[in-house]
Order: structure tokens, then C-alpha cells, then sequence
């Protein structure tokens, strides 16, 4: 018995990866328009203009393969069980130095929430991004709703990907092995994800 | 600004429709003319455009059987409190006059279209390379001390440029619908009015667009809050109940899991 089992296929990672490099790069060019304190990242493009014309094509980048990361693990998120209910109620187990055992699967509720969030986010920043793109199609009001929207869900989006970038590295080690080589260690998989180890080893 | 403010006075009922300030605008601005149509009105142009900062509205109004035409004079109104400016992420694209005027730098404009959404009036136009153009009030000639190009060649004095406590004193003086006193910390362009400011197509009551104000003076503080607090929240977890260590390898020891 090896020491590793597979937890993301290899066109799992690169979708992830397409994901995670279009987003970063949809902040900093977005950055300079949510306030001119940022003005100085326009630099990173060559200019504001750039900067727009990056954001735009990045934004078709990240929403195809946000899209198709969200298809391809929409099976594994779209139900929560008794298990998933007693996650959120001890939030993870996060707010305790000793935490009770929690039978999570494959994801546990709080992936399940963050990737449904994605999803929606995803969607919407598609959208209103659209919207902006094109000013003079829509009405004015719809417009002016758009640009609000598009910040608001910005900045949720990178608030949930502080917390995310922090528990998939240094908040729980050896769990970012699973997104660069594909496979995590079985004691990490029992550890984590109790019920999805014991169905994929039948132990 | 408070005690220099420059303003424009604009006295519709002096106002013939003649478009002299249209013409000089145009003139003095080396503007293009735009191709128009016949659409059975004296009006025309219909609309602004990037070549055309300032144009006279014609209202036709019927009062028992008799036409009646109201001429407005529409450009940008200088707001104090400007949408366009609050929105713009370029610094300098739109920028504040010494007289309290709102102009514009083509250069430094990178074609976002904020401020077409966050104007109350409508004003701010496109042309083919794509940066924001409208009436500057004569940033230029004011500064060599000459009068704003529109006000100099209208020869009914509809347009009346001068410092704008002065001219506020005056229209009060006229007991006519002042328009743009108070509003927006006080418009720039000044309007006397024969009716009511809805009969001419201006708003009633013209303030910052509620969905402006939220995703600039609301959203925008948040969002500093929201990405440290999110930063300093995570590194206060991994300080205090700190990251979850895997149990070593070969231990047989359960517990521990969190999942
Ligand atoms: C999903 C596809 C997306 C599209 C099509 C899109 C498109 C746009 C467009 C057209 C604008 C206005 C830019 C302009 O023309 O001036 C904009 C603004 C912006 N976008 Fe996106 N975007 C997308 C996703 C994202 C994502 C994922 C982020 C970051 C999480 C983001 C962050 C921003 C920011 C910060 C602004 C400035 C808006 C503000 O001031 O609130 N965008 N986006
Ligand atoms: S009228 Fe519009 S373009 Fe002119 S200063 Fe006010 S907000 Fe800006
Ligand atoms: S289009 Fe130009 S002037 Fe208008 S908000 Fe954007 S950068 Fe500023
Ligand atoms: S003030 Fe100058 S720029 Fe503005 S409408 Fe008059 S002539 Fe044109």
C-alpha cells in the first residue's frame, strides 16, 4: 500500500491553476479602478488602459475555467448531510486548540460553501463584468448597479480567498501537495476526510 | 473655492435660440461638426456629443393653442460635489479648475466610462479615440483672462459669467425659479427658470445616484477593512489555536481529526 492516494486529477489542477493565476491577475488589473489609492498597479500592465483591456480578456479566462472547475466538482459539493450540519456547527473545529472528530467526505461543508460561492460569484462577476464592458448598451441605472455589485462581490471574493489560500497552506499542513502533485498522504486523507478515505480504501 | 467660485448665470427667458454659443463652442474648441438629420424640429444637434460641449434644448410647449418654445442652454453644470470626479480612477482625467470648474485632461483619461455612469445630468461624451470630452469651461481662455467663448459671443446676455456669489445675489433678485443653488454643493451653471426644472429635462432634485454613493463612499472603506481584517484574521488563527498538525505517520492514534 503506497503512501499517497489521488485527490485531484491532473485536469482538476491545471483547471485550478487557470483559475487562481487569471484571478490574481483579474485583483491587481482591477485594483487601480477600485480606487485611485491603488493607481500605482496600473504600472504592472503598462498603463490604465491596459490594465482594462487585460482585465476584460483575464475576466473571460477565469470565468470559462471557473465555470468548468465548478462543473466538474458540482457533484461532490451540491448536498450536505447530518456530518456537514455538524461542521458548521463547530465551525470546522477551527475555534478549538482539540477538535471533536467530524466525519467530513470528499469536501467538507465549509469547501462545499466556499465552492458553491465560486460558482454564484463567478456567474455574477461574469455578468456585471459584461455590463461594464459595454456601458452604452444597458440602461444607466442598470449600469451604475452593475459597477456596485462588481466591487461588492470582488471584495467577498478576496476575503474568501485570503481564508482559503491560508487553511489549503500553512493553516493545514500538507494539504497544498494535493493541488501541485495531485496526491495528498493517507494520514492527511484520514485526518481531514474521514468518510472519503474509507471510501476510496474501503478501510 | 468657497469665496472665488466662478459661475455661469444662464437666463433662459433671455435666451432666442440663435446657437451663437454652439457656433463660438465649436469654434473655439476646433470641434468637428456632426452630420445631423431633419427630424421636423428647429433643434439640432438632438443630443451632445464629443464635438459638441454645449447646444441649446428647445422645448415646445403648448398653452391654449399657442406655441410656446423654451430654450435651455444644456452642457455640463460644474457640480461641487461632482459624480463624475468621484468616480474617476485616473487622477488628473478630471480634474478641478482654480475657478471651481470641472475639466478634463484627454491624456490622462483611460477610457473606463465611470463617469458617464456617475454623472446625474447625462453629460459626458465619447468620440472615436474613445476619451471622455464635454464643456471644460473654457479652462483656457479663463486662465489668459478672457471670457468663456460661449458667454462672449451670445448677444442676448443669456449666458453671464462672472463670480458666483454675485450672480446668486442677482438671480435672487429676479424671483425666478433659481436652479442649482444649493444642489450637488452647488452647481457651477447657474439656471434661471420660467417653470419648473422637470418642463426643461432637468432632474428636480439632482443628487449623486444612491448606487454611486454606495459603491464609492460605502464600499470602498469597507473594503480596506474587509481585506486586513480578513489578513490579520488569519494570522491571529495561526497564532492562537494555530495550524492542525497531522498525528505522526505510523502512530496508530485516531482522534484529532477535524476534517
Ligand atoms: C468574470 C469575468 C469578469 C469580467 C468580464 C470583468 C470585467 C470587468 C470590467 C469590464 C470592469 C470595468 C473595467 C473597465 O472597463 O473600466 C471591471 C472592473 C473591476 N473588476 Fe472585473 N471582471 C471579471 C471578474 C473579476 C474578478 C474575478 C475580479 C476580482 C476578484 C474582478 C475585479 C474587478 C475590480 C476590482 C474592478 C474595479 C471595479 C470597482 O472599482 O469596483 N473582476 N471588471
Ligand atoms: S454635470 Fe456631470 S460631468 Fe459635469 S461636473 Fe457634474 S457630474 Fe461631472
Ligand atoms: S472615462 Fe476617463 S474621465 Fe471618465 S472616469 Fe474614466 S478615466 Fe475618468
Ligand atoms: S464654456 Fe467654453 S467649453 Fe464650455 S460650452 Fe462655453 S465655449 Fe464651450
Amino acid at each position: 500500500m503506497g503512501k499517497y492516494v489521488e485527490r485531484f486529477n491532473a485536469r482538476e489542477r491545471i483547471l485550478h491553476w487557470f483559475v487562481m493565476l487569471s484571478f490574481f491577475m483579474l485583483v491587481f488589473s482591477g485594483l487601480g479602478l477600485y480606487s485611485r489609492i491603488f493607481h500605482g498597479y496600473f504600472d504592472l500592465f503598462g498603463g490604465g488602459e491596459a490594465a482594462i483591456f487585460i482585465h476584460k480578456y483575464m475576466g473571460v479566462v477565469f470565468f470559462v475555467s471557473s465555470i468548468l472547475l465548478f462543473l466538474n466538482h458540482y457533484k461532490e459539493m451540491n448536498s450536505f448531510d447530518e456530518d456537514d450540519r455538524r461542521w458548521f456547527r463547530l465551525l470546522g473545529g477551527y475555534l478549538d486548540r482539540d477538535p471533536e472528530h467530524i466525519n467530513s467526505g470528499k469536501f467538507n461543508a465549509g469547501q462545499k460553501a466556499y465552492g458553491l460561492f465560486m460558482g454564484i460569484a463567478t456567474i455574477l462577476l461574469g455578468v456585471t463584468g459584461f455590463i461594464n464592458w459595454f456601458p452604452a448598451s444597458f440602461p444607466i441605472g442598470i449600469v451604475r448597479l452593475s459597477l456596485l455589485l462588481h466591487g461588492t462581490l470582488f471584495l467577498i471574493f478576496i476575503m474568501f480567498v485570503i481564508v482559503h489560500a491560508y487553511l489549503t497552506t500553512i493553516g493545514n499542513p500538507g494539504t497544498l501537495e494535493s493541488m501541485i502533485y495531485g496526491n495528498v498522504r493517507r494520514i492527511w486523507a484520514k485526518t481531514h476526510h474521514p468518510k472519503w478515505y474509507k471510501e476510496i480504501s474501503g478501510q | 473655492m468657497a469665496e472665488s467660485r466662478m459661475a455661469f448665470l444662464i437666463d433662459t427667458s433671455r435666451c432666442i435660440g440663435c446657437r451663437s454659443c454652439q457656433v463660438a463652442c465649436k469654434q473655439w474648441n476646433k470641434l468637428d461638426a456632426d452630420k445631423t438629420v431633419n427630424q421636423g424640429t428647429y433643434e439640432n444637434p438632438r443630443d451632445l456629443t464629443s464635438n459638441l460641449y454645449n447646444r441649446i434644448r428647445f422645448i415646445e410647449k403648448t398653452d391654449g393653442g399657442n406655441l410656446k418654445w423654451l430654450f435651455l442652454n444644456e452642457r455640463c453644470v460644474h457640480c461641487g460635489d461632482a459624480g463624475c470626479m468621484k468616480v474617476c480612477p485616473s487622477p488628473g482625467a478630471l480634474y478641478r479648475t482654480r475657478e471651481g470648474f470641472v475639466a478634463f485632461n484627454a491624456e490622462k483619461c483611460i477610457s473606463c466610462k465611470y463617469c458617464v455612469s456617475a454623472c446625474p445630468f447625462g453629460v459626458p461624451r465619447y468620440g472615436a479615440d474613445e476619451k471622455v470630452s464635454k464643456c471644460h469651461l473654457c479652462f483656457d481662455r479663463i486662465g489668459a483672462g478672457m471670457s468663456p467663448a460661449c458667454a462672449k459671443a451670445c448677444p442676448t446676455q443669456t449666458l453671464q459669467y462672472g463670480p458666483r456669489s454675485g450672480l446668486v445675489a442677482k438671480a435672487k433678485a429676479a424671483k425666478k425659479t433659481l436652479y442649482g443653488e444649493a444642489d450637488l454643493a452647488g452647481l457651477g451653471v447657474l439656471y434661471l427658470l420660467d417653470d419648473k426644472p422637470e418642463v426643461y429635462g432637468l432632474p428636480a432634485n439632482p443628487s449623486i445616484p444612491t448606487s454611486i454613493f454606495l459603491w464609492k463612499d460605502v464600499l470602498k472603506p469597507l473594503g480596506l477593512i474587509g481585506f486586513w481584517g480578513s489578513i490579520v484574521g488569519v494570522l491571529t488563527h495561526y497564532v492562537t489555536f494555530g495550524p492542525r498538525k497531522l498525528e505522526e505517520e505510523n502512530s496508530e492514534k485516531g482522534g484529532g481529526a477535524h476534517g
